[in-house]
């Protein structure tokens, strides 16, 4: 049963929310761009091995030979969440095309995330991997999220992505369908 | 000239000028909130006020308790937006070398590491402690022209109400730039 304090709270959640959200399309915040960040130097993918929803272990080094989006996001983070769409639509465009999407939570667990994605249109259908101790953080040097790498299917790194993007933007869709090729 | 004063006077040149550098004040019609921005040099950077009501719900919801939050929510928070839309080469920033001027007297902000340490100690969640830690706006960070950007918490450490001047420093190939808000207040 509600009490004064959970409706207080719920209410200051919503405004909060509002604050993130309502001025993200208008005055506040910047619209997200398309543009992807080239590595020019070979960089190897660190390593990444998570859980994902059905408590599968996935290894990005098993998906050598393909092109693998890792994304770093969590439900609370206004920008991962205004993104989280547009990483659905580039997966369907690029789902045949040699391309596998890892999105790894950090530090949230299977139901919050559940409870989240049912909110997202369109729903992802990609790979969600849970790093509920934030250890890749270090690891792929994220400091800030979302962040997301591009990865080559020789497991070299081409693109990096700082903050949110549309990642449906033809311009995207065409860059990681070159590098399945 | 009479025509700029006239057209400043009915509202149709909405920025003020401090230092030499237009800023641009938003109050959010749905939530009151106000956003103070600039644009210097091809980077975009703004704060939005968050309420101690709001950042309170927030973090409860992450998993803290009141009385463990208590401190940061109390101490001015704000959403922060820094973006390197059309900047002539990659930014770098390190947050800590940011000013804070209060009534012209530089004021420290307390460092994102020093916060986890504080809330480790109170007995609150790791998630949440995790959460607390990736919701605050980066410490370091480098950006990319075309829009690389970051948004994320800032406390400023003064009570409700304050009245403060905050100067962004980033540098690009060693050379240094600033963005200067003025007049931030913080929400009651």
């Amino acid at each position: 049963m509600l009490n004064r304090h959970s409706i207080h709270y719920f209410v200051g959640l919503t405004a909060l929310l509002l604050v993130l959200f309502n001025n993200s399309h208008g005055e506040g915040l910047p619209p997200l761009t398309h543009n992807l960040t080239p590595v020019n130097t070979t960089i190897k993918a660190p390593e990444l091995r998570f859980q994902n929803m059905d408590e599968e272990m996935v290894d990005i080094k098993d998906l050598k030979g393909k092109v693998v989006v890792v994304n770093f996001w969590a439900t609370w983070c206004p920008p991962c969440r205004r993104e989280m769409g547009s990483m659905e639509r580039l997966y369907q465009a690029v789902k045949d095309k040699n391309v596998v999407i890892l999105a790894v939570n950090i530090g949230e667990d299977m139901d919050t995330v559940f409870s989240f994605l049912g909110m997202v249109e369109p729903t992802p259908n990609f790979q969600m991997l849970f790093d509920y101790e934030a250890v890749s953080m270090n690891k792929w040097g994220v400091k800030g999220l979302p962040t997301t790498y591009i990865i080559k299917p020789d497991g070299t790194i081409a693109y990096t992505a700082v903050g949110g993007r549309e990642f449906d933007h033809p311009n995207i869709i065409q860059k990681l369908t070159q590098l399945g090729l | 000239m009479k025509y700029i004063i006239i057209a400043s006077m009915v509202g149709l040149f909405p920025f003020s000028i401090y230092a030499d550098v237009p800023q641009k004040r938003h109050i959010d019609p749905v939530t009151s909130a106000i956003t103070w921005k600039t644009h210097v040099e091809g980077v975009y950077f703004s704060l939005t006020q968050i309420l101690p009501e709001q950042a309170k719900a927030f973090f409860v919801n992450r998993g803290f308790s009141l009385e463990q939050i208590e401190s940061y929510t109390s101490s001015c928070v704000y959403m922060t937006v820094l973006r390197n839309d059309s900047a002539p080469g990659d930014i770098h920033f390190i947050r800590n070398n940011w000013l804070i001027l209060v009534k012209n007297m530089p004021h420290k902000l307390v460092p994102v590491s020093e916060w986890v340490k504080r809330l480790s100690t109170t007995g609150a969640k790791k998630s949440a402690v995790i959460a607390f830690r990736w919701a605050q706006f980066p410490p370091e960070q480098e950006y990319k022209p075309g829009g690389d950007w970051n948004q994320g918490m800032l406390s400023i450490g003064l009570p409700p109400g304050s009245i403060f001047d905050v100067i962004a420093k980033w540098d690009i190939a060693d050379k240094e730039y600033e963005a200067k808000l003025a007049e931030v207040q913080c929400a009651k």
